[in-house]
């Protein structure tokens, strides 16, 4: 069983001989990086340094998969925001909105959605950067994309500050905003299939139980997760960082195929809740664990994953690409040692 | 001068104002403490950062989220706005800068806001530089103003490490200045390892170590009175 099948298999929940440990978020490695000669601020810019820089993850440590793109900002530049790259940066420092969509209340009304959203921004990029990749790994490891929640996408077109007090004041007014963003995400998603993904992760951070209350997670964010939900046909994740105990039943009710986790989740009960038959994939602290841990924690941090039931080894975030070489071989080399064990 | 039962009436008014987000209240009671004579600083303290207390432990109990939190807040200024011009200069023993920021790389700054506002409540210059903050900025900053407090804020784990440059820039030129780091991905062992003096994980962790410093500096305040 090769690592595309693996994962595949544990997506149609299908007995599988141990659990894989992949993404569905960044992983890219400076050790990568490095060796290929790029510079991160390049690689968001550039189809085939993109793929290159990504497919090098499993190629160098054996991580089963291959995901692109490495930042968050692709769903909201292709909508009129402004990002910044940091040309200049001499370490690593993600893109984030420069200019806004939305700069007031008034506005919210009057976003829409361009009619050809798939074709802007760096939508086609990463369509090229997904076909690069599948051609180059796509047969060895499942190839897989992420796209921004509702809610999250929304607070980047828009203030926070503003996006968090109004979804309490006037949560009708938000409502049709995100059923927009959905809209919006559906889009980006279904261009990202046409090129070939096996799987997408639907990245609904802003919407933790760190900041929203779960009774508003239940009638604000999930009609427009469960719209985008009904519309993806490549196997689908939800992941939500921070806290998640409260939210875990509505999440897996959300209509993906799988949820996703991070360290704060309790998943041994969340197991319990969900029962033997969901797929939950999580959750280690990809810095504290994977980043500046010794080799040691992290391969206690991934036997207590699979003893805690997780379908699948999975970081609760982004790897951060500084992550030291031994401690990604120790990651890899533990799971597969323990995790055929349950 | 107004009785106590007024004065209790009023600050009652200001806590309970901040606590249900109510800024109309809020605008009311501090007219209403200037109106009667009252101390300013007292009805910030005993009114306005006693009910951003109780919103810190609704927080924490889970009643509250950060929506809530951001209304309250919004109260809080509201009532701060009115009764700041009416504030003696206080003394209360510490200057009182600090230089706050997110670092580079992140635009996140709610829990920023939070920390600043009880700078604010307390009666400290603050050298707010807002969001997406170039690392040297901060050591700039803190040069020029000699503040004795910077805190550097980081929502995503993606723009955190760029603290430890800016700890070790500010430290080399100015070992005396306390730093405080705080956003979700940071901790105790990296505020250790990085050489911070402090920390806050969250906005409500923010808003419990900034309610904890200035609640301190009203302590100082008040034992000066009683001498």
């Amino acid at each position: 069983m090769n690592s595309r099948e693996r994962v595949l298999k544990v997506f149609k929940g299908e007995q599988v001989d141990r659990v894989p440990c992949f993404s569905g978020m960044g992983n890219i490695t400076e050790a990568a990086i490095n060796q290929l000669g790029y510079k991160f601020a390049g690689i968001h810019l550039d189809a085939k340094m993109m793929a290159e820089t990504a497919a090098s993850t499993y190629k160098m440590f054996g991580l089963e998969c291959g995901v692109v793109p490495v930042d968050l900002c692709v769903e909201a530049e292709a909508l009129g925001c402004v990002i910044n790259v940091y040309p200049q940066a001499e370490g690593i420092l993600y893109p984030t909105i420069k200019e806004k969509l939305i700069h007031n209340e008034g506005e919210m009304d009057s976003v829409n959605i361009p009619a050809d959203l798939g074709s802007r921004g760096r939508v086609p990029l990463l369509m090229e950067a997904i076909k690069l990749m599948k051609a180059d790994i796509g047969s060895d490891v499942a190839v897989g994309s992420y796209v921004l929640g509702p809610f999250t996408l929304a607070g980047q077109i828009m203030e926070l500050n503003d996006l968090l007090k109004l979804s309490f004041k006037k949560a009708d007014k938000v409502a049709k905003l995100l059923d927009l963003m959905a809209d919006a995400i559906i889009v980006v998603a279904k261009e990202y299939e046409k090129a070939g993904i096996d799987y997408i992760t639907v990245r609904e951070m802003g919407a933790t139980s760190d900041v929203l209350s779960p009774r508003v997670f239940k009638n604000l964010i999930m009609p427009p997760l469960q719209k985008i939900s009904k519309e993806l046909k490549v196997f689908s994740v939800l992941h939500i960082c921070g806290k998640t105990n409260d939210i875990v039943i509505p999440m897996a009710e959300a209509g993906y195929t799988a949820i996703s986790v991070e360290q704060k989740n309790d998943v041994a009960e969340t197991r319990k809740k969900l029962g033997p038959g969901a797929i939950i994939f999580g959750n280690y602290d990809p810095y504290n664990v994977l980043v500046s841990g010794t080799e040691d924690l992290v391969r206690s941090t991934m036997r207590k994953c699979i003893d805690d039931g997780v379908s699948a080894i999975w970081p609760g975030c982004d790897i951060w690409p500084t992550v030291p070489p031994q401690n990604m071989k120790a990651m890899m080399d533990e799971t597969i040692k323990y995790g055929g064990k349950s | 001068m107004a009785d106590d039962a007024k004065k209790k009436e009023i600050y009652e008014k200001l806590r309970n104002g901040v606590i249900q987000y109510d800024e109309d209240a809020c605008k009311e009671g501090a007219q209403e403490a200037i109106d009667a004579g009252l101390d300013a600083n007292e009805a910030i303290f005993d009114g306005l950062v006693s009910g951003m207390e109780e919103v810190g432990r609704l927080f924490e109990a889970q009643e509250y989220f950060v929506p809530e939190i951001l209304m309250c807040a919004d109260a809080l200024y509201a009532g701060l706005d009115i009764l700041k011009p009416h504030c003696k200069q206080m003394d209360l023993g510490v200057k009182g800068s600090v230089v706050i920021g997110t670092v580079e790389g992140d635009v996140h700054d709610i829990g920023k806001n939070l920390v600043k506002m009880m700078f604010d409540v307390a009666g400290f210059n603050v050298y707010d530089l807002g969001r997406d903050v170039p690392l040297d900025k901060f050591v700039e900053e803190q040069l020029k103003t000699d503040s004795e407090l910077v805190c550097l804020s980081a929502m995503m784990t993606t723009s955190m490490v760029g603290m430890p440059k800016v700890i070790e820039k500010i430290k080399e030129k100015n070992p005396n200045c306390m730093i405080m780091i705080g956003g979700a991905p940071t901790s105790k062992e990296l505020a250790d390892k990085w050489g911070a003096d402090g920390y806050a994980e969250d906005a409500s962790n923010a808003l419990k170590e900034a309610i904890k410093m200035v609640a301190f500096l009203k302590k100082l305040r008040d034992e000066k009175l009683k001498k």
